[in-house]
């Protein structure tokens, strides 16, 4: 009967897999067999030259090459504006927090991780509107405001990510920095966060790919379906999720469909390109700490 | 000889158990002294103790007063020293080797450069630990390379020589060889003898003739309560 069930087991995990990869093989398939034939250079940059959009800033209209911008921009700048915050709260978590303070700081995290984005994207708008209110000199919607409700959106997986990283070391490590004189704080940031790096670093590239699949957030904050101008953190901007919604729920010929499975495609080789980054710089960090740092300056 | 240590009516309780009871001792400068005992009768605890390694665990109680002739002066280690400068004079090593997860270079420069010590400073200390602790011509190609990838002994030897970088005025060494093997414990024990000569060493050991070997004092630990070997 116990060989069955691990037999059964190990039949139900092959199966699992199967499923898996049959599901993102075909996710692709079904992409590129919908961009099937569509010219890259105008997918990008609609009529306007390549070269006259990259070097002078020439707005392009027709294609995603200012949503590319904008979902990079938004993204770079809603983890940079998570990542402190998360990290040190998750560093309090780990470290710091009596049983009381840790109860309620993780409650609050739970529910932050559970919210729905766009109840994240209405508590943006409405804080927005809120501001303009008191000071009507303040910013309205625009990349500034998407990218901050964003960071809100992704600083769970950040806290949880060092949290679980710091709380996993062994006692052993915990405890030899200190013997040498360090105090709790050196201990932290000269040992245990450079040790659990690479976790971190995960962390980062979870919080970048949900930043950067979400449509909801930015549609109530900032995104428009044309931006064709100069980028500015205080403009309204388009970005490639929103694209997609918009031309997939609008589209007023194949063509621009086909447009939007273009621009569902680059969106996943951009996901594709910050996780390889990512992945590089965790491979860097993690044989940097094992040589030479902070130490050898 | 001047005392360098003196323990008073030192209990210790963890969590409302009481796990050392009521000890005094004293123990001079430059010599190896022995804490020997059964497994769990304190004898780490008490080692702990005395760089106060032990406040690093919550819910602990010290009773009682230890003092130490440190940087010259007669002190209570929970009154006069700061926790850090306490343990860069009182270093400690444990049973089981703990290199930090970063090279054998690295290791050696980690107490120092918490001290700010600049990096020429450093490579002249990091050789002359290394060759006190008879591991200088082991490992002189590869300083650069993981300390994790050393074999337990040198791992031991390079942990030793970690705790001396900052010159401690006390080593305590909690069981250093209870997991080498009969050679690598040899170069260990001749390493404490040396060490006893200009500074004060307490070792937490249960083999007696590895005791007998090194340390001039012994004491014996039994359910908390410690008691002179004669």
């Amino acid at each position: 009967m116990r060989r069955f069930t691990e037999l059964l087991l190990v039949i139900f995990s092959w199966l699992a897999l199967l499923v898996f990869a049959a599901s993102f093989l075909s996710l692709f398939v079904v992409l590129l067999l919908r961009v099937r034939g569509l010219d890259t250079v105008s997918l990008f940059f609609g009529d306007t030259p390549p070269l006259d959009a990259l070097l002078h800033g020439l707005p392009v209209f027709d294609g995603i090459y200012p949503a590319l911008l904008g979902t990079v921009s938004v993204v770079t700048v809603a983890v940079l504006c998570a990542v402190l915050p998360g990290v040190f709260t998750g560093i309090y978590l780990a470290e710091f927090a009596g049983p009381w303070a840790h109860r309620i700081v993780n409650l609050l995290v739970d529910v932050l991780t559970g919210l729905p984005s766009i109840v994240v994207g209405l508590a943006g708008f409405s804080f927005m509107v809120l501001l303009h209110n008191l000071f009507p000199g303040a910013p309205g919607p625009c990349m500034a405001w998407s990218a901050l409700a964003l960071g809100f959106l992704v600083l769970p997986y950040l806290v949880r990510t060092t949290e679980t990283a710091l709380q996993g070391i062994p006692a052993e490590l915990r405890r030899t920095a200190p013997a040498l004189g360090a105090t709790k704080v050196q201990n932290i940031f000269f040992v245990l966060l450079p040790f659990r790096a690479k976790d971190l670093l995960g962390g980062v590239i979870l919080a970048t790919g949900r930043a950067a699949e979400d449509t909801a957030v930015i549609m109530l904050t900032g995104v428009v379906a044309s931006a064709p101008g100069m980028h500015s953190l205080f403009k309204q901007f388009e970005a490639l999720p929103f694209y997609i919604y918009y031309m997939s729920s609008q589209y007023r010929d194949l063509a621009e469909l086909q447009y939007g499975f273009g621009a569902s495609v680059t969106l996943l080789l951009l996901c594709g390109l910050f996780f390889a980054a990512a992945f590089l710089l965790q491979s860097y960090v993690s044989f940097r700490f094992r040589g030479s740092s902070w130490l050898q300056k | 000889m001047a005392a360098k240590i003196m323990v008073e009516q030192l209990s210790f309780s963890l969590g409302g158990r009481e796990l050392l009871h009521d000890i005094s001792m004293e123990v001079e400068e430059n010599i190896v002294c022995a804490v020997t005992g059964p497994s769990g009768s304190g004898k780490t605890t008490f080692l702990s103790l005395l760089n106060r390694l032990s406040e690093e665990e919550e819910g602990g109680e010290v009773c009682g007063r230890i003092r130490m002739v440190l940087d010259g002066k007669l002190a209570d280690i929970h009154r006069h020293w700061n926790l850090s400068m306490l343990r860069r004079k009182v270093a400690m090593v444990f049973q089981n080797p703990d290199p930090l997860p970063m090279s054998i270079r690295r290791n050696i420069a980690f107490p120092l450069r918490l001290r700010g010590w600049k990096r020429g400073r450093i490579a002249e200390r990091t050789e002359e630990v290394l060759r006190m602790a008879y591991l200088y011509d082991e490992v002189k190609g590869r300083l650069n390379t993981d300390a994790r990838h050393l074999s337990g002994g040198q791992q031991q030897r390079l942990c030793i020589a970690r705790a001396l970088a900052g010159d401690p005025e006390i080593l305590l060494l909690d069981e250093p060889t209870s997991s080498l093997d009969s050679e690598a414990a040899g170069k260990i024990e001749t390493l404490i003898e040396e060490l006893g000569k200009d500074r004060t060493v307490i070792l937490v050991s249960h083999h007696e003739a590895q005791i007998k070997r090194v340390a001039s004092r012994v004491w014996r630990m039994e359910d908390g309560k410690l008691s002179v070997v004669e």
